[in-house]
């Protein structure tokens, strides 16, 4: 990212933490793909992607004033939606859900082939909660196991581990399934 | 394909549904409608827990105290009594060794 471009991030930033609702908006635009994917990723499930997206963004309305730079806020947003999507497991259950009820992707991602990827993206919302988040943020958000173990707050070895073991279940299940 | 490039390739970033960040927008302004109980109001509620658990603890205190008078009048009556029976008990022994010279 150039220099001007984080500038006008951290000024886009500052308006919205001065009381300004379109520059709110404007970081709500800016970052409601990521959020919502995290969440629908996890959840499988659109409704409640949407659902937890929301609570995120209203949860950063909240503590605008604790975001120091546009870097800060996309790990802060990042961090909250994998905690909350979580906590939300945990406090709820999983919530098993039939592929019609998924609902479909607003645009459909350009995959090779989106059949495969779909059953894919059911067998990763089947995996733990744990081994789930760090599938979702290893390869959607591109991040390295050290800054996913900063964002869940677990060891480096740990995230490995999971992601070691999430690996070897999705194998399990595609070479069981072809 | 790998199974990373798989992964790389089902998890991408989808776009939010439609409408999203106005929904966002909407729970926040009625978020900031909501009324929200003043400072004042906490420090009322804050001041009148207080003196419930204050004046509770009194009362309390209060009864403890009360009770242990009540048994220290108890037991000071009781080492009367007995003071009084051992009294009794002496003078009619020596009333009975007054008789038997």
């Amino acid at each position: 990212m150039s220099a001007l471009l984080v500038e006008e991030g951290d000024d886009v930033l500052r308006r919205a933490q001065g009381g300004d609702g379109d520059a709110f908006a404007a970081l709500v635009g800016d970052h409601e793909s990521m959020v919502f994917s995290i969440a629908w990723h996890f959840f499988g499930d659109r409704n409640r992607g949407e659902e937890i997206a929301q609570d995120v963004f209203l949860q950063l309305y909240r503590n605008l004033a604790k975001i120091e730079t546009r870097a800060h806020l996309v790990f802060w947003l990042r961090q909250v939606t994998s905690r909350r999507c979580i906590d939300e497991v945990r406090r709820t259950g999983p919530r098993r859900i039939s592929i019609d009820d998924a609902g479909d992707l607003p645009v459909a991602p350009a995959v090779s082939d989106p059949l495969a990827a779909r059953r894919l993206r059911e067998m990763i919302a089947a995996l733990p909660e744990r081994q789930r988040i760090i599938v979702t943020l290893r390869y959607q958000e591109d991040l390295d196991p050290s800054d996913i173990g900063r964002m869940i707050g677990l060891p480096v070895n740990t995230i490995k581990s999971h992601l070691h073991r999430a690996l070897l279940a999705l194998r399990k299940k595609m070479g069981v399934e072809s | 394909m790998s199974l990373e490039t798989d992964l790389k390739d089902a998890l991408r970033r989808v776009p939010a549904p439609e409408g999203f960040a106005n929904r966002v927008l909407e729970r926040v302004r009625s978020e900031e409608r909501r009324p929200t109980r003043s400072p004042w109001w906490r420090a009322i509620a804050a001041t009148v827990l207080l003196a419930a658990i204050l004046g509770g603890w009194g009362a309390h205190e209060m009864i403890e105290r009360r009770q242990e008078r009540k048994g220290q009048r108890a037991r000071e009556q009781v080492l009367l009594a007995l003071r009084i029976t051992g009294e009794k008990v002496a003078h009619a022994q020596r009333g009975v060794r007054h008789i038997t010279r």
